[in-house]
């Protein structure tokens, strides 16, 4: 006998005038091995065609589906409901601009903390189409690849209270993004650059090991290394601009 | 260009931190003399207050206390609004390192209000003997007094340590769920020994 599983969605539309924020209560029956993703879905469209919430790529990889589920930030669609009591209580996630329901703008924040931190490859190089390409060693490569899973899905600002708290902290994400630049050499940029823009309270130092980011990112990124790496290297260099003659 | 001072501000969290832990731990240790009787812990002072380690180390201490609390507080939320965005945060997660924090904010007052008291009554009464640590312990409110900064104190060594080692990385990933149930049993044993040298103190008649 499967169960029903009641669903209480938070139900918010910030250009309707008459819209009041509050959480509506819906009744699905469990089939086998139904996500998240698929319940919402056919709520949607079997119950109230009306409820907002994003999705793109159904697997974990487009990070849209990103909501607080029973009061952890996660995927939707990487969420079973087999692993979940039996009610369900379903919030945006906090800290981004809501669209509506369950839906929540993060691709302007993660536009402002890219463009912040400078979130590309610096370098003089010309582009030559016909050079052949410079061979990474694997090693390397295989670090660069571990932190690029990031799918900016905002599960670990949703988790990191001190994002909540203070607006313009950066968050695990750019750290682990700015370590991501730090190992691959084809940055020109050296930890002197990086200090620039992490080593600030608003980057690296304002982070106080709180982990809400390494327990809930979906990608499973050691997040937690990452920013003691970063604060590590950061507060190397600013001991070294301590030095005389060092600007 | 962005200025060294929250880096440094971090660097000196830290090393005033780990000096505390250090101190507090070893504190205890001392103290624990008393479980072999007066005599033991009188001539432990004794030999801190020959080489002038209570004299001077003691004021030493409580600065490097006083600048780890001004330091730290960087990061308590003063602001209302703040606060209640952190409450929000931790309630709606029920995240156990979130909640250590609040723990952390918390009894980082109550040592910073009890903790100044004890180092004056303590440093103003020099030399520390046990008679009168156990007359101090057997008057008034003292006992209640100590009962609430041992648990707060040991708590926030405990935690403190364990936040610095993955802040910094020395406790990796791989390692902090171990690391998480050392500071448990590390902070569990503190507590128990500081409750043992209370009774002793208490049970000592002079």
């Amino acid at each position: 006998m499967s169960r029903k599983l009641k669903y209480s969605i938070f139900r918010y539309n910030p250009v309707d005038p008459d819209s009041k924020p509050g959480m509506q209560e819906f009744f699905l029956q469990e089939t086998e091995n139904l996500n998240l993703f698929v319940a919402l879905n056919i709520l949607r469209e079997v119950q109230d065609p009306s409820i907002q919430f994003d999705f793109c790529c159904r697997a974990g990889i487009c990070g849209a589906c990103g909501m607080v589920i029973n009061g952890r930030p996660g995927l939707a669609c990487r969420t079973k409901t087999a692993d979940l009591p039996d009610q369900v209580s379903l919030l945006p996630l906090p800290g981004f601009r809501l669209v509506g329901d369950l839906s929540v703008d993060t691709g302007s924040w993660f536009r402002a903390m890219n463009e912040k931190i400078r979130s590309w490859v610096h370098t003089d190089k010309e582009f030559d189409p016909q050079e052949q390409e410079v061979c990474m060693d694997n090693r390397v490569a295989e670090k660069i690849y571990e932190l690029d899973r990031c799918i900016e899905c905002g599960c670990c600002i949703a988790a990191c209270a001190t994002a909540q708290m203070r607006v313009d902290f950066l968050g695990a994400v750019a750290m682990n993004r700015i370590a991501r630049f730090m190992i691959d050499p084809r940055d020109k940029r050296g930890h002197k650059d990086y200090f620039e823009v992490v080593g600030t309270d608003q980057g690296i130092f304002g982070c106080m090991g709180l982990l809400g980011c390494q327990d809930v990112c979906p990608k499973n990124i050691p997040l937690q290394d990452q920013l003691a790496y970063v604060r590590r290297k950061m507060g190397w260099q600013a001991l070294r601009r301590l030095m005389p003659g060092q600007a | 260009m962005t200025t060294s001072r929250p880096a440094c501000l971090d660097w000196l969290q830290m090393l005033t931190g780990i000096c505390l832990v250090v101190f507090m731990y070893l504190h205890a240790l001392f103290l624990a003399s008393i479980i072999l009787g007066p005599g033991a812990f009188n001539s432990l002072a004794d030999f801190f207050e020959k080489y002038y380690l209570a004299q001077k180390g003691g004021p030493a201490i409580a600065l490097v206390f006083l600048v780890h609390f001004f330091l730290a507080a960087r990061k308590i939320p003063l602001s209302s609004r703040e606060q209640k965005k952190f409450l929000s945060a931790a309630k709606m997660f029920r995240h156990r390192d979130t909640w250590l924090w609040m723990v952390q904010v918390v009894s980082a007052v109550v040592v910073l209000l009890l903790g100044a008291i004890h180092m004056w009554v303590v440093l103003t009464d020099l030399p520390i003997t046990a008679e009168k640590s156990a007359a101090r312990i057997q008057t008034g409110y003292w006992l209640v007094f100590y009962m609430l900064l041992l648990p707060m104190v040991e708590l926030h060594v405990g935690i403190g340590w364990y936040r610095l080692g993955i802040k910094w990385g020395f406790i990796k990933s791989a390692a902090r769920h171990r690391a998480k149930r050392a500071e448990y049993y590390l902070t569990t044993f503190f507590i128990l020994l500081g409750l043992i040298i209370l009774v002793r103190f208490l049970l000592l008649s002079s």
